[in-house]
């Protein structure tokens, strides 16, 4: 909001990324492009069956090729991975296994092309144990276990089976319901694909053991690695100042930094481990797949009296993450029940990526909704908009909601009125659609940590862990703290991602940076400020809660004529150092980001071939703390959705169980040519519990894309597809509603 | 990208595309860049192992070096193991991604699908070559403006098939800078500001 933007000097505005000169001229370093001297190049080996005891391990050959330094497996470095399986225990070997891709081997040369021959010189002795891939087969009582306790993936707290949810009474709204629909939705295992590979750099100094991780979060990673190696967290130093990408897949420590730390020990030298394109497919985790059967209940003019949602989702052999849905959480639904069975089968692992529960789920709910706003005659936007969310789980306020109005401008920019006709009405070969669903994500404020430190000149060092993903996480922070310190951004220096250095934070994961560490930055800034015109008050002739700092300068309020420069003050103290740990909670309230997206395609009813025309995704983010960064994270988040409502795809063999596509090529990632322009609206009001009012940016745009691309289509053609990726044939094949 | 032989403006994924297999279109696309030289340099025995090793020289960012290369190294792997160059990235090392986009003789180029022997002679520009002492490229300040990386891992990518194209077409159309970047891979999805930043460049420097 304009009123907004005028209270604030840096924040709310336009300003390139403060480490955009080091992403320009190549000179960010990333973890791939560290050098060590003496380093050694390490490779994988995985399982090419989908289960099976490993009967021996050969390593002689391999151990005797020149420049072979080590090879670890099951056998001789026996390490959990606790993050890596919350059901049954996880290894960075394991014997059996349980997927094609799971690690059997990892080697140590002196060059990676070494290292990549030695895997082929390692004699695995496999024995093939029944194996099943189709989450349903493997819920059936004579499937073949993956875990002891069975298929269903049994955990604790947040890896529980199944995963039920419900309030209000199901029967009865479906009793006050005036039609009944039931369908089922089903989407497919895609893949992260970040464009950095995995690559770990792990050394070892006398005992403290330094690893270059490309992480997300380097706090979470280092308890990670010191509780699974039995290491004081003081000797374990993670570090992460520049990171490739991840969505979700590089939370934490990961197997493959671990086997960087044993190769690094068994080696006594520094050890840099790669994964190739396909490792990365297959060798950690993609979103989970899901099929989702729904019960919906609603009144002649839309209104949801009751919704039944029973799934079961494709965790692959490990359970990382819930394998929850959640896309009914953006609808006002008075009587609900879920039951999700997340279940093991033996593929590859599904896990986390950019909004976990979301845009598959918001796929199969949002399509549905549209789909009976059909059956009923009323027109999407009106079933939407009816049907928005306005209390948590139909009880609890939220600390701000502006759904509404994301409704109301997006479809105004979009022009729905005058584009919305009834689905498959236009008779040309090429048909016009237009669509929408609506999204958001969970916001939430946390623990956070922040240091300043102010110099004699009165430049300011910031110190936050975060990491910086992509999303302008350092410079967000910069700017939060440039704001709160009144101090020009040009004056401040960001360190960030370095254990040793920096403060905890939660990690770049569950668009929680801005909540949870933002309020640290601002509160360890106001006890710099404290400190300042604590020392300023005398000189100033006025009592310290009389002063303060604006664009370097310390003044009274009073007087603001008369200025003293900050350096001035601080280079009394030598010093100021200002910390805060800040852990604030919700009161009565529950928090979200919401937003609604509007898209128009064209459909070539010979081909089937789909292209967006317009794209219009409008955001209810709080305050937004810097425009620019935060609109291309609007942007990405969408060109993602249309990946995975058009092509993307692990396709797993169904006679070898091997995926057979894991690389860009196959899995077909959207390229330039496939990204329409992406018109971003913020709907700014600021969140009493956010930093400068701010909410989350980063997860919600991938939300509704998927269904909001879906609903289009069966706009244009009539077609209701059900299942992703909406490719081609699927367009051609289908019949009209 | 280009095909080397032909001169034919061609989008590289979208050739891989129409072929069995990347390794294929790798070999098919590269054989026009062999020259005499490097070629020489191969014995029969370097190529089945690929461990053999040959002495090049080449320029790099207007610089000269010799360098001793194993057979099977490719440029990318050379420029940033043998010579620092980190600044080239590489994400899939299959020809699919273009984070390794350089310029070969002022031409874009997947670094990642070159052997480092067929280098010899040749001129290499990197994203580090580009700007002047200080002085960025525009196409770099562009990128700044236009917030042209998220995460950053494929931007000197996008800048260097960004540059050749402005260097063949100094006033491109969105269509035309869309398909000049369409080799290269972006998963944040900022396409829309990497063209953008692009087209900046184009009217900044006209």
């Amino acid at each position: 909001m304009a009123q907004a933007q005028n209270e604030f000097s840096v924040v709310g505005k336009r300003i390139p990324r403060i480490d955009a000169y080091e992403r320009v001229t190549g000179q960010a370093q990333y973890t791939g492009d560290i050098q060590l001297p003496g380093m050694f190049y390490a490779r994988v080996l995985r399982s090419p069956h989908p289960h099976a005891t490993i009967v021996s391990i050969d390593t002689s050959k391999a151990e005797k090729l020149p420049g072979v330094k080590a090879v670890i497996h099951h056998g001789n470095a026996k390490i959990p991975w606790s993050s890596g399986g919350h059901t049954h225990p996880r290894f960075i070997f394991n014997n059996p296994v349980r997927f094609v891709g799971d690690p059997v081997a990892a080697v140590a040369a002196t060059d990676r092309h070494i290292a990549e021959e030695a895997l082929g010189l390692i004699d695995v002795r496999y024995e093939k144990i029944p194996h099943v891939l189709d989450p349903n087969e493997a819920l059936k009582p004579d499937a073949p276990k993956i875990s002891t306790d069975g298929n269903l993936s049994v955990g604790k707290g947040n890896f529980s089976a199944p995963i039920e949810e419900s309030w209000g009474d199901l029967e009865q709204g479906f009793k006050e319901a005036d039609r009944v629909f039931e369908d089922t939705y089903i989407t497919k295992h895609t893949n992260n694909a970040q464009l950095e590979r995995r690559v770990s750099v792990a050394k070892w100094d006398a005992g403290k053991l330094t690893v270059f991780a490309s992480t997300q979060g380097v706090s979470n990673a280092r308890t990670d690695i010191a509780k699974d190696f039995a290491l004081p967290l003081s000797k374990v130093r993670v570090v992460s100042k520049y990171m490739g990408g991840g969505f979700g897949n590089k939370n934490q420590a990961q197997d493959y930094d671990y086997m960087a730390v044993v190769l690094a020990k068994a080696t006594s030298q520094p050890v840099k481990l790669e994964f190739t394109r396909e490792d990365d497919y297959i060798g950690m985790h993609g979103r989970w797949a899901s099929e989702q059967k729904y019960k919906i209940g609603v009144k002649k003019d839309g209104t949801i009296t009751a919704v039944q949602l029973d799934a079961v989702t494709n965790i692959g052999a490990y359970r990382k993450q819930s394998g929850n849905l959640s896309g009914t959480d953006f609808y006002q639904i008075p009587n609900f029940r879920k039951v999700i069975k997340p279940v093991h089968t033996n593929t590859v692992v599904g896990a986390n990526y950019r909004a976990p529960a979301y845009p598959q789920s918001v796929f199969g709910f949002a399509s549905f909704l549209d789909q009976i706003a059909y059956e009923l005659g009323i027109n999407p936007v009106d079933m939407f908009m009816r049907n928005r969310i306005q209390k948590y789980k139909s009880k609890l306020p939220f600390s701000s909601n502006y759904l509404e109005e994301c409704i109301i401008e997006g479809s105004k920019r979009i022009g729905w009125n005058e584009k919305w006709h009834k689905p498959g009405a236009t008779g040309d070969v090429k048909k016009h659609g237009i669509g929408m669903a609506l999204g958001g994500y969970t916001f939430r404020p946390g623990l956070g940590e922040a240091t300043n430190r102010l110099n004699p000149d009165g430049t300011a060092h910031v110190l936050v862990g975060v990491t910086d993903i992509g999303t302008g996480a350092k410079s967000t922070m910069a700017i939060i703290a440039a704001e709160a310190l009144g101090i020009p951004l040009n004056q401040i220096q960001l360190t960030n991602g370095d254990t040793d250095v920096t403060p905890y934070s939660v990690g770049e994961s569950g668009s929680r940076t801005t909540p949870f560490t933002g309020p640290a930055v601002i509160a360890a800034a106001e006890d710099v400020r404290r400190q300042v015109f604590a020392l300023a008050a005398g000189q100033l002739k006025a009592k310290p809660e009389e002063l303060d700092l604006r664009d370097g300068q310390v003044f009274a309020k009073s007087n603001p004529a008369q200025k003293l420069a900050l350096g001035r003050v601080v280079s009394r103290a030598g010093e100021i150092i200002g910390r805060a740990t800040t852990n604030r909670s919700f009161k009565d309230v529950e928090g979200k980001s919401f937003a609604a997206h509007f898209a128009e395609v064209e459909v070539d009813s010979w081909t089937g071939h789909v292209k967006i025309t317009r794209y219009v995704a409008a955001h209810d983010s709080g305050t937004i703390i810097n425009r620019l960064p935060a609109e291309s994270q609007i942007k990405g988040g969408v060109v993602q959705g249309i990946g995975m409502a058009f092509t993307e795809e692990l396709i797993t063999d169904r006679v070898t169980a091997t995926p057979i596509n894991p690389n860009y090529r196959d899995a077909k990632v959207p390229t330039h040519l496939e990204a329409p322009e992406v018109e971003v609206i913020f709907i700014e009001h600021p969140d009493p519990y956010g930093p400068f009012g701010g909410k989350v940016v980063g997860e919600p745009p991938i939300t509704p894309s998927v269904a909001t691309i879906a609903n289009a289509i069966f706009n244009a053609t009539g077609k209701r597809i059900k299942e992703l990726p909406i490719t081609p044939d699927k367009i051609l094949l289908a019949r009209q509603v | 990208m280009e095909d080397a032989k032909s001169g034919r403006s061609i989008s590289r994924r979208g050739f891989l595309k129409g072929l069995g297999g990347g390794a294929i279109g790798t070999a098919v696309i590269t054989t026009g860049l062999v020259n005499s030289d490097a070629a020489a340099a191969y014995s029969p025995e370097a190529v089945g192992t690929g461990r053999g090793k040959s002495t090049i020289s080449l320029k790099v960012n207007g610089k000269s070096y010799r360098v001793e290369v194993e057979h099977r190294n490719t440029l990318a792997e050379v420029l940033r193991d043998q010579l620092g160059l980190t600044g080239t990235k590489i994400g899939c090392d299959r020809g699919e991604c273009g984070a390794c986009t350089v310029m070969i003789d002022g031409r874009n180029f997947y670094s990642c699908s070159q052997l480092a022997v067929w280098m010899q002679g040749k001129e290499i520009l990197t994203i580090e070559g580009l700007a002047k002492g200080d002085k960025l490229d525009p196409l770099q300040e562009a990128f700044i403006e236009h917030d042209g990386p998220q995460c950053g891992f494929c931007t000197s990518g996008q800048i260097m098939s960004g540059k050749a194209l402005l260097l063949k077409n100094s006033q491109p159309t969105e269509a035309q800078a869309r398909r000049a970047l369409s080799g290269n891979l972006c998963r944040c999805g900022n396409y829309n500001r990497e063209v953008a930043a692009v087209l900046a460049a184009a009217t900044k420097a006209g």
